[in-house]
């Protein structure tokens, strides 16, 4: 069975539609998603084609509903306690980021945050020098990622900001990675930090234009030289209000 | 008391958003689990009925599919489609396994129309009648795919055939049938436009 995250996109665009259909045997489904894990350009296609596939199903004759089936059905939740609701992960409500997307391209951010490592907790940790004072103070806020592997962290100082990455996966064949700064829900803009990471994926990437009443610095990967507005869902959000 | 206010509180259960009524299944509020039942199990049974072909077996699988939603309701992530599209996933991953464990190939040959004349309730409600439209809609879409296209699209997706399989039943590369699916879908998007995203 091929491991599906040694070929490039271009090598496992026909899976995309096969996958979502349900067709791939169960090998090389596995092996399909832990490249989609780490393929953005996959992402985007497994989603387009799942909500397709979705749609397929309403091409069946619709049916009422049997009532045996709904008795039968309601009775046993009633009887079944449910356990573990409260210990359960969510996830966050759609990101206020998802909204600018490309049509196109919101299914993905949805995918996309599927496979978050570290979700948007949001958790800050502050490490004040000066007894609260701003002057002198670091805050460092965990970012989420919509990547398998890879964390990412912003180191905020009164007046600038880095990007610290670790372990993460370079962008996408032909593409690069490009910082956003987004404030409220209006569009984000765009910086000129682009940027890869090393071998080992680290990287640490000042962001240009930061300033107070930023309320989210995002990455997206890009076409090499950028974009003027955002053309694939974040694979980095940091959520700084 | 609790009695008396049941219908009211259904009344505004059933006013709230699928994604609200979701939260209150992830906290174990069976009354809005009812709710999203009564307003996705005729697309989940009628999936489940197309795949398999047999009412028992698609009440069993309906049933099962809810069941592990009432049981992992918290993890609906509305970032991920609507509740709509995450039972129907849930219905035809279940009904993949059941077709996969070969027991329910033999008697799907009726037709869609024979077998859903068989089933009928004497009268529909009006979301019934939504639910059909839309069926015709997306039905007549799919006849507009090249028949190549159209076939493995159906084996896979209602057939749960995997891309092998169809190969060998229609004698033909794993490659061409991969890409008549990619293909297929491709053209459906085209063709399906605002209808493509599953709406709940």
């Amino acid at each position: 069975m091929n491991d599906r995250s040694q070929l490039g996109h271009r090598d496992c665009g026909a899976d995309a539609a096969a996958y979502a259909l349900g067709a791939l045997e169960p090998g090389e489904a596995e092996a399909f998603r832990r490249h989609v894990a780490t393929c953005v350009v996959c992402r985007d296609e497994v989603a387009t084609f799942q909500a397709l596939a979705d749609t397929v199903a309403l091409a069946a004759p619709q049916l009422p509903v049997p009532r045996r089936l709904r008795h039968r059905l309601i009775s046993s939740i009633r009887r079944e306690p449910r356990s573990g609701r409260a210990a359960t992960a969510r996830l966050p409500r759609r990101a206020a980021w998802a909204r600018w997307l490309p049509a196109g391209v919101a299914p993905a951010a949805g995918v996309a945050l599927v496979v978050a490592t570290a979700l948007a907790v949001g958790f800050v940790l502050s490490s004040s020098k000066s007894g609260g004072n701003e002057v002198g103070e670091t805050r460092i806020v965990q970012a989420s990622v919509a990547t398998p592997t890879g964390s990412a962290v912003m180191r905020l100082s009164p007046g600038s900001a880095e990007l610290v990455l670790e372990h993460f996966p370079p962008p996408p064949a032909g593409k690069i990675y490009e910082v956003w700064l987004q404030r409220g829900d209006r569009a984000p803009q765009p910086t000129n930090a682009l940027f890869s990471v090393t071998s080992s994926g680290a990287g640490t990437v000042y962001i240009p234009g930061y300033s107070r009443g930023i309320d989210r610095v995002l990455v997206t990967p890009e076409p090499l030289g950028g974009s003027q507005a955002p053309t694939h869902a974040p694979v980095i959000v940091a959520r700084l209000s | 008391m609790l009695g008396s206010n049941l219908p009211t509180r259904l009344a505004r259960l059933r006013e709230r958003a699928d994604e609200d009524l979701m939260d209150l299944v992830g906290k174990g509020e069976a009354r809005a689990f009812e709710v999203v039942f009564d307003r996705h199990g005729g697309v989940a049974f009628s999936l489940a009925y197309r795949m398999c072909g047999r009412r028992a077996m698609a009440e069993d699988i309906v049933q099962e599919a809810f069941l592990s939603i009432w049981r992992t309701g918290a993890r609906y992530d509305r970032t991920r489609g609507s509740v709509r599209s995450w039972v129907l996933r849930t219905v035809h991953n279940r009904a993949v396994d059941a077709l996969r464990r070969g027991v329910v190939r033999e008697s799907r040959n009726m037709s869609d129309h024979q077998a859903a004349e068989r089933i009928v309730a004497p009268e529909r409600t009006e979301a019934e009648v939504g639910r059909r439209d839309e069926a015709q809609r997306v039905r007549s879409t799919l006849g507009e795919l090249p028949a190549e296209q159209r076939q493995v699209i159906e084996l896979a997706y209602f057939g749960g055939f995997t891309h092998t399989q169809i190969a060998e039943m229609l004698d033909q590369p794993i490659g061409t049938v991969k890409g008549r699916m990619r293909l297929g879908l491709t053209k459906l998007r085209l063709l399906l436009g605002d209808l493509a995203e599953v709406r709940a």
